[in-house]
Parts: structure tokens; sequence; C-alpha cells
């Protein structure tokens, strides 16, 4: 092969300025051709970069979906095929309600959810008849991950394949650009997988952990959907204990929680302040774990839980202590880090101080633990 | 029915035949122009020899290029995090402390097994992430 090469070179090397002309015209040619098409090739660099990213997409939202169907049948035992459920459930969608007028908005919000999350809870215990339910809530969770992964994948596709159509630069740019983000979101999701999977307590529990390191052998009512409250004294005061019922998935609803035992002391007035514990995300250089003191109502989500809460509290004009426990995106919903769950006993030192410093003996101080209870009972 | 859908959309544009064709079209182009370069440096008109070696250099860069981008696509796995979760238990009566691995349905002050030292049964106190060595100095 090599020497039919050399012989041929040296065929064609005989005419050496023929040959150079051509290489020459051949070099200066690419160049013009860059000129003209370095806005199309590098289009196709990204391009390609972005379907890099949707096969593995692609991979982790097929995890999401086979781990969810395969939890279905084995905790739920269903009599039939529960796949066309779990898909019907993956393409799920809920309209948000307009927002140019928007007064009264929180109501239709919070309507919406309740509707969406009745309605979940049904269906999942149609399609898992045999699962407990703490598996059910796990399983909702986990049909929840599914559902975000299927939805990431789907535009992330969307935006490649139009790019391809198109091979427009600044469509293909659009994703290009956010594409390291909307992965480490992606990865975060596929790592709730294995959390919600075995129901393992997750990141986004330390709110509740918290809260029940207090509880503890305490008897515990419901005040509100999925939520529980205990009375507990405590140098003097009663802490009155708020968090989403475990040991099952779920959030619960602080917002109606504390606006009911707010509510119910209207007359007494005995409670004097509220304390609110929640995750929050860190800022990169960050350390997991760190605690941060702060004010106001100290929960995420779409927002009425927490309009609630303010709406409660303002009621009432008492002061809204808040406590974070930052940790990274990648750790919300991903099984527990030993950093966050030692800042757990941090945190409760930081309640206990709070309660000591800023109310006196007699008091009622309501502690709300924010967050997914998942793998933590009371 | 959902996935045969999808799978035809992403069309493929690893390693195939023809990519690997041009490499061999573009290595060989690359390889006769290196080597008149080298004849031109050793001839009487050396001044030829820089489009020659140029456009050697660039063929080889090229196909290097392509080469390591396809070699990215194929040989990436896709990884889908599985970590190793503990349990820590103590018992009530005793103090006894124990670590084991995680089990489905193990949660936060569950009454499980019974303690090995005494009569009591231990309950779970924490679960979380083994800490990974490897990932400790990142902070
Ligand atoms: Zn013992």
């Amino acid at each position: 092969m090599i020497n039919v090469i050399l012989q041929v070179a040296q065929v064609l090397g005989g005419e050496n300025s023929d040959i150079g002309m051509i290489l020459q015209t051949l070099f200066s040619l690419s160049f013009i051709i860059y000129l003209f098409y370095a806005q199309r090739i590098q289009a196709m660099t990204m391009l390609r970069q972005v379907e890099v990213t949707l096969r593995k997409v692609k991979t982790i939202k097929d995890e999401g979906r086979r781990v969810a169907i395969e939890m279905v049948k084995e905790v739920g035992k269903p009599e039939r095929d529960p796949t066309p459920d779990v898909d019907r459930f993956l393409e799920q969608f809920v309209i948000s309600p307009v927002s140019m007028d928007p007064a009264g908005i929180m109501g239709k919000l919070d309507q919406l959810i309740n509707v969406s999350d009745y309605t979940n809870e049904a269906e999942v215990k149609a399609i898992a008849p045999q699962a407990t339910e703490t598996e059910a809530h796990n399983i909702e969770n986990l049909l929840g991950a599914a559902h975000a992964l299927n939805y990431y994948y789907k535009a992330i596709r969307h935006f490649y394949l139009l790019g391809k159509k198109t091979m427009n630069v600044y469509i293909i740019m659009q994703i290009h650009m956010i594409l390291p983000l909307i992965m480490k979101e992606i990865e975060a999701t596929s790592a709730a997988i294995q959390a919600f999977r075995n129901g393992m307590p997750i990141g986004d529990g330390v709110g509740p952990l918290v809260v029940s390191k207090l509880m503890r052998g305490h008897e515990s009512v419901d005040v509100a959907r999925e939520t529980v409250a205990a009375w507990v004294p405590y140098e003097g005061r009663t802490l009155i204990l708020l968090k989403a019922k475990g040991p099952g998935g779920s959030v619960g609803k602080p917002g109606d929680g504390v606006a009911k035992i707010l509510g119910d002391d209207k007359k007494e007035k005995k409670i004097k302040a509220v304390i609110m514990i929640d995750a929050a995300g860190k800022l990169e250089g960050e350390p997991v774990g760190e605690i941060a003191e702060g004010f106001g109502a100290a929960i995420g989500g779409v927002g009425v839980e927490k309009y609630k809460i303010e709406e409660a509290v303002k009621a009432r004009n008492i002061p809204m202590y808040a406590i974070a426990i930052k940790q990274d995106i990648s750790h919300v919903i991903a099984p527990l880090v030993e950093e966050l769950y030692k800042a757990t006993d941090t945190a409760l030192e930081s309640v206990k101080r709070i309660v000591t410093e800023r109310t006196q003996e007699g008091d009622y101080v309501l502690v709300a633990g924010i967050g997914n209870t998942m793998g933590i009972a009371q | 029915m959902l996935m045969t859908e999808q799978n035809t959309q992403i069309s493929s544009m690893s390693m195939s035949w023809t990519t690997l064709a041009v490499i061999v079209v573009i290595g060989i182009f690359s390889l006769f122009s290196l080597w008149m370069g080298f004849q031109a440096l050793s001839s009487d008109k050396p001044e030829q020899s820089t489009y020659y070696l140029l456009t050697g250099t660039v063929g080889f860069s090229a196909i290097g290029y392509m080469f390591f981008r396809t070699k990215a696509v194929t040989t990436r796995k896709p990884d889908i995090p599985k970590v190793d979760v503990v349990t820590i238990l103590e018992c009530p009566a005793c103090e006894l402390k124990r670590v084991r691995d995680f089990k489905r349905g193990d949660y936060i002050y569950k009454d499980d097994e019974p303690c090995t030292r005494c009569e009591a049964n231990m309950v779970i106190t924490g679960i979380h992430r083994r800490a990974e060595p490897e990932k400790k100095p990142k902070k």
C-alpha cells in the first residue's frame, strides 16, 4: 500500500511545480470556504454537542421510566400492565392560570394544585393497589422525577431538531448556551431515581429532619393534608412543631398547617414567633451544610404555601425567623449527604438558640420544617 | 412505540463507514503532501515546501479532531449515579450504635431489628450517603 503511494508520489513529484500550484490553490480555497462557512461549521459543532447531551438525557429518562414501571409492578402488584398508565402520567401537564389580572391567582393556583395532587394520588392507588401509603407516596415522587426527565428530554430534542432543520446558529445557540445548567438539573433529577425508589431521605428533607429531632417521642396530630404538628415543651416555652407526615415522600401543606395553627390561636395570642427551617440553594464556593439565619418565610415551590404563611403571619404581626441549610442543586433530591445530615444538628442548635434568645418563658413558638420528608418519620 | 419514534428522529452521527473513508482519504493526501514537502525542502526550491508541510499538518490535525470527536461519542457511557447509603442504628436502652447498609423500607425513627447486646429494639437514627473519599478535597 505504502509502496503504491510512494510510486504515485514519485510520478506526480516529477511535475513538481504543477502539484505545488494545485496544493496552493486547494489551501487558499479552504481558507475562502472557511471564511464563508465558519458559522455553519460552528453551528454543526454545537449541534453535535447538543446531540451528545440528548443521547445522555434519553438514557437517563428511559431509566427513570423503566424504574417507575418496575416499582409500580413490584410494590403495587397491579392486575394489568401499568406501562400505559405510567406513559400517560409522563405526558401530563398543568396549565398555569392567567396572570395578566393577578388578583385571586393564589386561590386558582391552590385549587389547581389540589386537584392534580388528589387526582394523582387516586391514580397511583389505582395502578398500584397493593402499595402501602408510604410506598404510594414514593411512587408519586418517582413518577414526578420521571415526568421532569421526560420534559427535559423533549425540550432539548425540540431545539436540537429545530436547529438541525433550520441550521440556524441562533436557534442552536439558545439550547447550547444553557446546556451545562440544564445538564446539572438533569443529573440532580437522575440522582432522585435511586432515592425515591428506595424511600431514602433526600437533601430537601433537612427541614423535616431538624423538626423530627424535637418531635421524637411526642404525640403528633394531623393539622392539614399530609401535615402533622406536635406540642412540645422546651425551656419553659411550648414549641409547636410542624412538618410533613413521614416517612412517605411528601411536602405536605405547611401553608394550611401554619394558617390553621395561627388561626386557632387568634383569641389567646400565645404564639409569639414563627421559625421556619428549609433547604436553600448554595452559591458556588459556599460549603455544603452551611447554616444561615435570616427573616421571612423560608419556603420554595410555586408560592402558594409561602403566600398562605405570609398572610397568616402578617395577620398576627409576629416575627418570622428563617434558618437556611445550604446545599447544591445536585443534593436537593439526591440521597442525603453526610455533611447535610450533620448540619441538621447545627440547625437544631440554631433553633434552640433563637427560641431562648428571642422569646420569653411561657411563649408559644411555631417551628416549621419545610421540605420533602421522604424516609423521615416523626 | 414511543421509543421507536424517538430513535428514528435522532440519526446516528457516530463513526460510520463514510467518516472512516473520509479520514483515510485525508490521511493519504496529508501523508503525500508531507512527503512532497520534505522532498521540496531538500531540492533546489525549498520555498515550495512550506505549502506542502502546512497542508499535511492541517490534514493530520483534522483527522485527529474527527477521531477524538467520534471517540468521545462512542465511549462516553451515560452515567446514572448509584450511591452507597448507610443506616445508623442506635439502641435506646444500652446506647449501642451500629452502622449498616441501607435496606429498602428503612426510615429515620423506625423500630428496627433487636439489639445484639440487650433485649430492646434498635431505632434508626440516621440515614445518609457514605462519604466518598475521592470527592473530599474538591470542596
Ligand atoms: Zn441494646
